[in-house]
């Protein structure tokens, strides 16, 4: 019952949302598709982009901050703020739902799969993959090795 | 000032671990590239299914709040404490990549999405998934198509 980590935000986004990310992400590789220019600029930029799930708890640790900030001056009741919110991050890390997900998700904001996709197209555009043999029965450890380091 | 996405957990990992975790990324990937194609789609699935250090970090760090503040609510205003440490931390292992838990994490061979991408990727260039793409290639849609994470 607990969906796989990889899947799960996926799983929980609208289906037009995820389409919408999908179109984003190939437009962003077909850009580069016959003029390679710049394409290493943006490979450092994926490396910085923030994915989603460290904007949810970026999100999280503010709220809860907050929450006990006014709970301590203003009034106890504020405390629940930070309880939902705690509450919510578990359903998410084990579900992969929370509220604030599909808003963040509207916004834009992927997944490092989603972000991981985008940066091995490019580097297969960029041609990193030229000598590496891909039948699987020649295979030998070696050239395992080879391609963990593209 | 503000650690990139992508290998802010590495940056924070004893080099030794990271080198025994790679270690054991190559040796998984050399048992089952050499089991057939079968071996490789059945590892491809538990890839998906591995749960990672900001997901287990997703876990621990409300649960560790939760008990900050019940505790803050019914036996001491003091256990807030707990909560707020909780809370900053995860705001400095967003910001900086540290986090108190990562050394055990890591030593236990927790990895992160990008070690899970390079087994994922390595094993979809055994299996002959970038066959299309070779030198210069300027087929933008068939490396798209390839480097999807869940496709077949």
């Amino acid at each position: 019952m607990i969906p796989a980590t990889a899947r799960r935000v996926p799983e929980h986004t609208p289906r037009q949302v995820n389409e919408q990310i999908r179109r984003r992400t190939e437009a962003n590789v077909l850009r580069f598709s016959q003029d390679p220019a710049g394409l290493d600029h943006r490979l450092r930029e994926l490396d910085k982009e923030w994915d989603i799930e460290r904007t949810l708890q970026t999100n999280f640790a503010s709220i809860v901050l907050l929450g006990i900030g006014l709970g301590t001056t203003i009034h106890r009741r504020w405390l629940a703020l930070p309880a939902v919110a705690a509450g919510f991050m578990v359903q998410h890390a084990l579900q992969g739902w929370c509220p604030p997900m599909p808003v963040f998700r509207r916004f834009g904001f992927r997944t490092a799969a989603e972000i991981a996709h985008e940066r091995q197209a490019l580097k297969a555009l960029r041609g990193d993959l030229r000598g590496v043999p891909g039948d699987v029965r020649r295979e030998s450890q070696s050239s395992g090795e080879q391609a963990v380091k593209r | 000032m503000i650690a990139a996405t992508a290998d802010r957990v590495e940056r924070n990992t004893a080099a030794h671990i990271a080198r025994k975790i790679n270690r054991q990324t190559e040796q998984s990937l050399a048992r089952h590239s050499s089991a057939g194609r079968e071996a490789i789609d059945r590892r491809l699935f538990e890839l998906d299914e591995e749960w990672d250090v900001e997901r287990l970090i997703e876990t621990e760090a409300p649960v560790m709040t939760l008990i900050g503040l019940a505790l803050g609510a019914s036996v001491s205003r003091k256990w807030l404490g707990l909560s707020v440490f909780a809370a900053s931390m995860l705001l400095l292992h967003n910001v900086q990549g540290w986090y108190p838990l990562l050394p055990v994490l890591r030593r236990l061979g927790v990895r992160t999405q990008g070690e899970i991408a390079a087994e994922r990727y390595a094993l979809k260039i055994l299996r002959g998934d970038f066959k299309t793409t070779g030198e210069h290639d300027s087929n933008g849609s068939a490396a798209f198509a390839s480097a999807n994470p869940h496709g077949a």
